[in-house]
């Protein structure tokens, strides 16, 4: 076990200048899960291949420990990768899968036998121990990859995206699986995906990604609360943050003839009159039509457990005063809310709509950074 | 209004065939009587190979032709060996060796090109495979000449080694891209896991990939084996010596201007199939598609 670290690390891919990750800074703590988190391209898989080995580093070191790894091949830096599609030996038993790296090392046969057994109790593979890996179920694969890694003690554990081929319930199921084995283990842990409900339960901290440039690296707790910027705070949380633009005038930032109070370190931060209002679902108290914000439900999701709705503000602007409508502050928003399960609200009723305190986050509307609160 | 069915389902039901049984078993015998005529159009010649092969040499060239030998001659395979037309141990052995000899080098150098095309991306990697297909295109008479020339040059003309490196050039191609598609098809990241496992490139290959692609080279090592046993035109002009002449040359020796040794010329081609088909029988099971399967999702 080992911390891992980032130091300015780039790559760049053949043919294009811009690069696929770009001087990252990260240092991951020995024994901590950390969950790389962004979008399609935003390479997050890319930083996990370049600490793998299978990756060059054009630019910048990667250290495990105080070891510089950056130019060592990847049998050498002690590293377990579970695949997104697990590269499981298709030729090989379950049995060998598992203790192939052990194999390799020239561990005794019976030592060898005695740890993949272990690994295999560890994940309820003991029966499937004969079997080749296309006579098993996806989560029996799955669990095959991860044995693969946890046979051999290494110091860092990369996992990519690997439960994006399970179904939807395995995937809950292995979820907390993985993240409580990486706790009884306590290896080092960076874990990819493209799923933030995955990064926000699985990780101690997650480190989100855009165009390959670190935007923020926090606990959940951390991104959900105060995102750095715009994109995170679009990013993480489902249904996403509402980012409404308003302007900022006298009263304070102005949605739907509402003024939204900003400190004086807001205001002496701004670039422009321009901001970015956001208010997540749960941040909004529903009122009776004609307090707060007005807004007409246009659409209604019920999932038992909470009711999101979808309401629009240009309605109940066009009704009540259409020529306010004209600044563009005052501009038709959509914003979702959540309410509680079953809730009474039909589509087409009108709503008022308050932001609670202290869940309102302010950006710049220029740079998309967060103003200081 | 839906009704339940509390019966199997019947294979007729569902195609939806209605033929009476006696129609569906005329249809049999027909598709039967039909394919053992097409077989026997296409045994035929084997047919006449093998039951040649055993006539005495007056049988074999009377007129009209007998169809079975009124005289089984078996000893045709005895003095077939030692005949004044040419040196058949010689030119078995040469053919032997010519044939392993050219398909370990094609392999030799088809693996490791098969396999890097397969992992690497470069620059003229599309423009290299289809100048690697080209070479197939040629026939070995255009170059034949040229080969000649070039080999006396290289002073290795009317040997054993010219027709194993002609051999092994002709059938690079085909080597080179059915072995490509198979390691191609092979999940870079199944390699990749060696790696991590802690294989090094040689250990991978040789621990992960050779038994992935197995079914891709046993096919490479069996079409080049027998593109290298039949091998006849390119033979025929850069082996001018008897006993450096593979079979397929040799059988020609039997067949003069004023008189042919048919008998021979059968049994000669019956012993040059042995070892193919014998060949085939051999490695035919290792020719399962679907190992790769399970390895990803």
């Amino acid at each position: 076990m080992a911390t891992v670290t980032f130091d300015g690390a780039s790559r760049y891919y053949a043919g294009n200048d811009k690069p696929a990750v770009d001087q990252l800074d990260l240092e991951v703590e020995d024994g901590e899960f950390l969950v790389l988190v962004g979008p399609s391209g935003c390479g997050k898989s890319t930083t996990l291949r370049m600490l793998a080995g299978l990756e060059g580093v054009d630019e910048g070191a990667v250290r495990i420990g105080e070891r510089d790894v950056t130019n060592l091949p990847p049998k050498d830096r002690d590293i377990a990768m579970v695949f997104q599609n697990y590269a499981l030996y298709p030729h090989m038993t379950v049995a060998d899968n598992i203790g192939f790296h052990l194999k390799i090392k020239k561990m005794p046969k019976a030592e060898r036998a005695e740890r993949v057994l272990e690994a295999a109790k560890l994940l309820d593979l003991e029966p499937y121990l004969e079997r080749k890996p296309a006579k098993l179920s996806g989560g029996q694969r799955q669990r095959v990859a991860m044995g693969r890694a946890i046979v051999r003690r290494p110091q860092v554990f990369c996992m990519d995206e690997p439960l994006s081929n399970l179904d939807a319930k395995l995937r809950v199921q292995t979820r907390t699986q993985i993240a409580s084995l990486q706790r009884r283990l306590g290896v080092t842990t960076i874990y990819v995906t493209h799923d933030q409900v995955e990064a926000m339960t699985m990780g101690d901290r997650v480190a989100v990604l855009k165009d390959g440039l670190l935007q923020q690296c926090d606990t959940p707790i951390g991104l959900f609360g105060r995102p750095k910027n715009l994109f995170v705070a679009g990013f993480i949380g489902s249904p996403a943050m509402n980012l409404i633009p308003a302007t900022v005038n006298g009263d304070g930032a102005v949605i739907g003839g509402q003024p939204i109070g900003l400190t004086p370190a807001q205001r002496e931060a701004l670039t422009s009159p321009n901001v970015v209002v956001g208010v997540r679902p749960e941040g909004w108290t529903l009122k009776p039509a004609g307090e707060g914000i007005g807004a007409m439900v246009e659409v209604v999701e019920e999932l038992g457990s909470d009711q999101f709705l979808y309401c629009s503000t240009s309605a109940e602007l066009t009704a009540a005063d259409a020529s306010e409508a004209a600044d563009e502050s005052e501009a038709p928003h959509t914003i979702t809310v959540r309410a509680p399960g079953m809730s009474a609200f039909q589509r087409g009723e009108k709503v008022g709509l308050v932001p609670q305190p202290g869940a309102v986050h302010l950006f710049d509307a220029e740079t998309g950074d967060r103003l200081p609160d | 209004m839906s009704t339940v069915v509390d019966r199997p389902v019947t294979v007729t039901e569902v195609d939806g065939g209605g033929d009476p049984p006696k129609a569906r078993e005329r249809r049999r015998w027909g598709l039967t009587i039909v394919g053992s005529i097409v077989a026997l159009i296409f045994l035929f010649p084997y047919l006449i190979m093998l039951i040649g092969a055993f006539k005495t040499r007056p049988e074999i060239l009377r007129v009209p032709p007998t169809y079975l030998p009124q005289e089984w001659a078996p000893s045709n395979f005895l003095t077939m060996w030692d005949t004044p037309e040419t040196p058949l141990p010689a030119n078995l052995l040469s053919t032997v060796v010519i044939s392993l000899c050219g398909t370990a080098l094609a392999l030799l150098a088809a693996l490791p090109a098969a396999y890097y095309t397969a992992r690497h991306n470069f620059r003229l990697k599309l423009p290299f495979l289809l100048l690697v297909l080209i070479t197939q295109m040629l026939q070995p008479t255009v170059l034949a000449s040229g080969l000649f020339r070039e080999f006396i040059t290289l002073e290795i003309n009317d040997t054993w080694l010219t027709m194993i490196l002609v051999n092994a050039a002709f059938n690079l191609s085909f080597a080179v891209w059915i072995m490509h598609s198979f390691f191609a098809s092979v999940p870079k990241e199944i390699e990749e896991a060696a790696w991590l496992d802690g294989c090094s490139r040689g250990q991978s290959l040789t621990r992960i990939m050779l038994p992935l692609v197995w079914p891709g080279i046993v096919t490479a090592v069996i079409f080049t084996f027998i593109a290298c046993w039949n091998e006849f035109a390119a033979s025929l002009i850069l082996l001018p010596t008897d006993t450096n002449q593979p079979l397929t040359v040799a059988l020609t020796r039997f067949i003069g201007q004023y008189e042919s040794a048919w008998q021979y010329v059968f049994a000669v081609s019956l012993i040059g199939i042995v070892p193919v088909v014998a060949l085939f029988a051999l490695i035919e099971k290792h020719l399962v598609s679907g190992l790769t399967a399970g390895g990803v999702k």
